[in-house]
């Protein structure tokens, strides 16, 4: 729709402000280009001389006047603005008179090649104060280590001769400055030939006054092109560290020392400590500081296609990279050394980093058990009282590649490896105790071994991203070794007192040599359709071969003689392909996803004494399993949640599950493996919603879970006359879990008292043979837990828990050994911060665990307390007294109660210590009573 | 007494001969690494962690802005760093102007409500810099100003030859269209992908019919400081339950 064009001629918005003061006034002017031709539409605003808050504004008229009028009395900053023109401004000082007129305003045309170059092609912002001209350097891309000189030879408007003398916009450039200051005398090309271009942080171009009315303060009129290089404030570049150190009491140390250092893209971190207080992990915030970007990685694993599938690799003593330990100290008494350093190096198009990692722990572990044995119609009773003392070291060199080759393709390489080696010695001493407390087999056992493993996990990971977006393809290829070479050698004496002529004594050597090979691979490709659908389809593969090469010997008045019945020579070759195909829709919050896959398992055994042996036995087997897959995860408004997911999953047996081997090193316990386990599945399905209120921070999380098993691998146990239990796995259907789980988080007032309430029931039901009897246990476990966080104020504040729960267990067999179990926890801890920097903490926990059936009754308060000081400039000190377990009650005790045996064990642990420690962080303490919610 | 009166002496949209009428696409940029930095009860060494950890690790959203003679409609559009095709639920905002009977009208699900806010358009006190650059084809100036309630530095890039004086989110008042929208130097960054000048068919009036809870600006602000000031007692990030 056409406007009426008539009123052009006076056209104006005008906002104007009214004051109380008296004696306003109109400014007019008109906007015109150097030839005089007034210029329409011209923005023009007024603003405050002292901060140019902008007052008003309006636009020209036909002609390129403009009028504001009824302005307050006071000088006004007046800019225009015209597209193709340098923006001009002028001061106004209102004259005496009603009218202020301004006369004819001359706009400069923007020189075409600096609006052209500058400021379409870079997108630079180019910023012109009066006859400044200022360049971001950022906007023209040099090769790093490039002087000034090759910086301002790509800046428009500007020229480098070969001699490196400057021009601006065809004026010669007589003076280079830095910072505004002169650069080691007067030769323009000093600065420019010497500085690093990635110092400077902007360049700016104008007419300066000459040297000699600097000199003699009479501007004599003249002015020459001056060039300024003003510097980076920081240079990105930084550096920071941490140490602790701290003696205690019982003869306790420990100590710790970071460092990092960093630019714009790189990334250094040593780490190292070491300490006899039990911490043998590497705190979380110590990893993340380690790894740096490199912390997470998702999907690193190249495992595509929906979850349920099997585990490679996993379950086998120490991961082969390192990973945040989120649990408390170990329990026993251990040493501990740890240290590395890591290197990351990262830009948008290469991402690389490198690591190396050492840790040792020496370990004490005395313990102390008593267990009840439940047979079919009789019990007996075992105490154990052992000690291990063992050591282990780890090497883990770690490298990551990760290239973007362009904007469809992304290549990974990973390789990470473990050096491992260690030493044991168990020493135990075990009785068994028929009707009451008649003894009735004694073992004496001393055990020592050593051994070396070396594991190393390869991959090469390629990602495509088609044209068509949401198209992907991507492939693994990963190799992996996990070796083995250990001896050991075991010695028992067995005393059999109803039947002395079943004593014996085992001396044995025994050198085990294992080699485990993976090659893998996966396939995944998805295609959207229909916009709101994606499709994928997946394979994996994996050819696992193993070698396991065990020779025993009977040591016998120092002869070593070979033990036919243990030596054992075999080698696995597990295959497993799995192809699958999921559709997800996705729309509008919900995301819902059916699955199917599958899969196909291949196990070739050979069985045999040793490499030569004549008389092989063999293991040929092939499953196969359809694996369905549901997901639902449903994004609601105002904040609700609700997510679903049903699946199977799919476990084969471990190899030393399957291995027909028989191993006695513990006389009474003889554990057997069984070469037709197939594997075993489980069904789960899980739900649950999820709702936060962030008004009031009303949080509220409900869930259910059902699992059940089919083909479980169990342990049977059978156990004879003499009380020796030989285990044995087998495949069982019919376990299930099943529970539910509600917590509700609310403030009792605002920002001062909150609390949380959380329950949860749950029924399992486990199946497990004892002397080839079917044993049903049901467990019907309720929870109910409460905390409560007082946070009054940046002083005080005191977080408490509750949690309750009991367990009630019935056995099918054995019905008089049902039981219920009561746990109650009650933990508090309590901040305090006092004048001076000093603050105290104080952390109370207290447990009572009741167990009806055996008459337990365990209570135990731990109390640790602690109090520190920051001390230094910029608080970069902490000088900390601690106590830890005051009232001296942490005895390791621990009770677990099973269909067959209620056992009770006593691990000699670290208990009460005191420990001074000082702390020296270079980015400053961060000490607080509050705890954060980010 | 302070009074703002607004004169009229012609409607900016009778200056030009055709009504100006088009959709900017817009992308919304924001670095988290940047925006956990704004929580000041975390200590150095936990945002030099979570700066170290991720790097420049940034969301991108895009966001469409309608304009047709003196009224307008900001609102959201897709994720862009969506490459999986996920859909998860866009909270409600929804930010209607009418220049001409100077009201605004937002629609903003934040606390877990839909708020209406109702009132008369109300420009913040901006500030003109000597700064001009080139947003899709438009020489933009540099203008500044302050959010007193959310206390955040905000840098605006205007093009004063599409006069009109909207732009991102809930800015707006300068004598041209917003095509950059800078918070807290670069923490969340609204830049113009693609401005179109074209009949636009999607109805930019406001919806006769809305679901929520109608306030006023002054209410808005009060539910804005107050929650910011919560959050920051209790130690939380504010932004997860409001638009930053």
């Amino acid at each position: 729709m056409k406007k009426i064009l008539l009123l052009l001629f006076s056209s104006l918005i005008c906002l104007a402000s009214y004051g109380q003061n008296t004696g306003r006034f109109t400014m007019k002017g008109i906007v015109a280009d150097t030839a005089g031709a007034g210029l329409p539409e011209a923005t023009v605003m007024l603003l405050l001389p002292k901060d140019s808050s902008l007052v008003n504004f309006g636009r020209t008229a036909k002609d390129g006047s403009f009028e504001f009028k009824n302005l307050r009395r006071i000088s006004y900053l007046l800019k225009v603005s015209y597209v193709g023109y340098l923006p001009y401004q002028q001061n106004v000082t209102p004259n005496d008179g009603d009218v202020t007129n301004v006369g004819k305003l001359d706009m400069k045309f923007l020189n075409q090649d600096l609006y052209e170059v500058v400021i379409k092609t870079a997108r630079a912002p180019l910023s012109i104060r009066g006859d400044t001209v200022e360049y971001d350097p950022r906007a023209f891309k040099v090769p790093p280590g490039s002087t000034v000189e090759d910086l301002i030879r790509k800046l428009p408007g500007m020229q480098v001769d070969a001699d490196g003398n400057i021009k601006a916009q065809g004026e010669e450039v007589k003076r280079v400055t830095v910072d505004g200051k002169r650069f080691f005398g007067d030769d323009p090309k000093m600065a420019t030939k010497n500085l690093p271009a990635e110092a400077i942080n902007k360049v700016q171009v104008f007419n300066g006054k000459t040297e000699q009315s600097k000199v003699t303060g009479v501007d004599d009129g003249k002015r020459e092109k001056t060039v300024n290089l003003e510097l980076k404030d920081s240079h990105k570049k930084g550096g920071f560290g941490k140490a602790v150190a701290g003696v205690g009491t019982d003869s306790r140390v420990e100590g710790k020392v970071s460092y990092n250092r960093f630019d714009d893209k790189q990334q250094f971190a040593v780490l190292g400590f070491g300490n006899n207080t039990n911490q043998s992990g590497i705190a979380r915030n110590d990893y993340q500081d380690f790894k740096g970007s490199q912390s997470f990685n998702w999907g690193d694993d190249g495992d595509f296609g929906f979850s349920g599938g099997i585990r490679y690799f996993g379950g086998e003593g120490d991961g082969i990279t390192i990973s945040p330990s989120y649990g408390s100290g170990s329990p026993g008494f251990t040493k501990n050394w740890a240290g590395g350093a890591n290197y990351n190096y990262d830009t948008k198009k290469t991402k690389v980093s490198s690591s190396y990692f050492y840790n040792s722990t020496d370990a004490i572990t005395d313990v102390m058990s008593s267990r009840d044995n439940f047979l079919n119609n009789s019990t007996f009773k075992s105490t154990d009282k052992n000690i291990t003392k063992a050591f282990s070291g780890n090497h883990r060199p770690s490298f990551r590649l990760e290239k973007v080759l362009d904007s469809l393709n992304t290549i990974i390489l990973i390789s990470n490896s473990r050096i491992n080696n260690g030493d044991s010695d168990y020493d135990s001493f075990q009785q068994y105790f028929r009707g009451g407390d008649t003894l009735s087999n004694r073992s004496t056992i001393d055990n020592s071994s050593l051994y070396n493993s070396f594991a190393m996990s390869n991959l090469l990971l390629y990602r495509h991203k088609f044209k068509k977006k949401g198209r992907n393809f991507a492939a693994s290829v990963g190799y992996n070794i996990n070796n083995s070479d250990g001896s050991s050698h075991l010695n028992s004496i067995n005393e059999f007192f109803l039947d002395p002529s079943k004593n014996s004594s085992i001396n044995q050597q025994n050198e085990t040599e294992s080699k485990r090979n993976q090659f893998k691979g996966s396939l995944s490709f998805i295609e959207p359709f229909a916009k709101k659908f994606y499709w994928e389809t997946f394979y994996n593969f994996s050819l696992r071969k193993d070698e396991v090469d065990r020779n025993v010997f009977d040591v016998k008045d120092n002869d070593l003689l070979g033990n036919d019945f243990l030596t054992r020579y075999y080698t696995n070759d597990f295959t497993y392909n799995r192809l699958g195909s999921s559709v997800r829709y996705s729309n509008k919050g919900l995301n819902i996803s059916l699955g199917l896959a599958a899969q196909q398992f291949d196990l070739k055994g050979k069985f045999g004494k040793d490499q030569t042996s004549t008389n092989f036995s063999y293991v040929d087997r092939s499953f196969f399993k359809v694996t369905p897959n549901v997901t639902l995860n449903y994004d609601l408004k105002q904040n609700r949640y609700l997510f679903m997911e049903y699946g199977l999953s799919v476990q084969e047996p471990t190899i030393a599950d399957l291995q027909p081997v028989v191993d006695n090193s513990n006389p009474l316990n003889i554990v057997e493996g069984n070469p037709d386990l197939i594997p075993q599945s489980n069904h789960h399905v899980f739900a649950g919603y999820n709702m936060f209120n962030p008004a009031s921070f009303t949080n509220l999380y409900v869930n259910v879970n059902y699992s059940y098993n089919v083909d479980q691998i169990v342990y049977n146990k059978t156990i004879d006359e003499n009380l020796i239990t030989t285990t044995k796995p087998m495949n069982i259907s019919g376990g299930k879990n099943y529970g539910t789980y509600v917590y509700l988080g609310f403030p009792l007032k605002k920002t001062k008292v909150s609390m949380n309430v959380n329950a949860g029931i749950n029924f399992r039901d486990n199946p497990i043979y004892i002397n080839n009897v079917i044993n049903k246990t049901k467990t019907d476990a309720y929870n109910f837990g409460a905390r409560l966080d007082i946070t009054p104020s940046d002083f005080f504040t005191l977080y408490t828990n509750a949690n309750w729960n009991i367990a009630d267990t019935r056995y099918s067999i054995n019905t008089n050994q049902n039981q219920k179990v009561i746990n109650s926890t009650y933990g508090a801890d309590m901040n305090i911060k006092m004048p001076k920097e000093i603050y105290f903490n104080a952390r109370f926990n207290y447990n009572s665990y009741v167990n009806n059936q055996f008459g337990f009754d365990q209570k135990q308060p731990i109390l640790n307390l602690s109090v520190y000081k920051i001390v230094l400039k910029n608080k970069r000190g902490e000088v900390r007294l601690t106590a830890n377990d005051v009232f001296k009650k942490n005895l390791g005790i621990s009770q677990s109660a099973t269909s067959n045996y209620y056992m009770e064990t006593r691990t000699r642990t670290l208990s009460r210590y005191f420990m001074l420690s000082f702390t020296y962080n270079m980015r400053g303490m961060s000490a607080s009573v509050k705890r954060s919610n980010y | 007494m302070k009074l703002l009166v607004i004169m009229f002496f012609l409607s900016v949209s009778v200056a030009f001969a055709q009504k100006m009428e088009g959709e900017i696409i817009y992308e919304k940029v924001t670095s988290w690494p940047k925006l956990y930095g704004t929580l000041t009860y975390m200590s150095n060494e936990e945002r030099d962690r979570i700066k170290q950890t991720w790097g420049d690790d940034e969301s991108k959203q895009e966001m469409r802005l309608l304009f047709s003679g003196d009224k307008s409609f900001y609102t959201t559009s897709k994720h862009l760093d969506n490459d999986a095709g996920w859909s998860w639920n866009d909270k409600e905002y929804k930010i209607y102007r009418d220049m001409e009977t100077e009201k605004r009208t937002d629609i903003i699900e934040m606390l877990g409500k839909i708020y209406i806010v109702e009132d008369s358009v109300r420009a913040p006190k901006w500030k003109i810099m000597n700064k001009i650059k080139e947003i899709g084809g438009y020489m933009c100036m540099m203008a500044v100003t302050e959010d007193t309630v959310k206390k955040q530095r905000i840098t605006a890039w205007f093009a004063d030859n599409i006069p009109l004086g909207v732009g991102p989110d809930l800015y707006g008042g300068l004598p041209g269209m917003i095509l950059e929208l800078d918070i807290n130097d670069g923490i969340v960054v609204t830049t113009a992908k693609k401005i179109e000048m074209k009949p636009i068919t999607e109805d930019i009036n406001v919806p006769k019919k809305m679901k929520g809870r109608k306030i006023n600006e002054q209410q808005y602000n009060t539910l804005v400081t107050n929650h910011v000031k919560d959050s920051f007692k209790a130690r939380r990030a504010f932004f997860w339950a409001m638009p930053y």
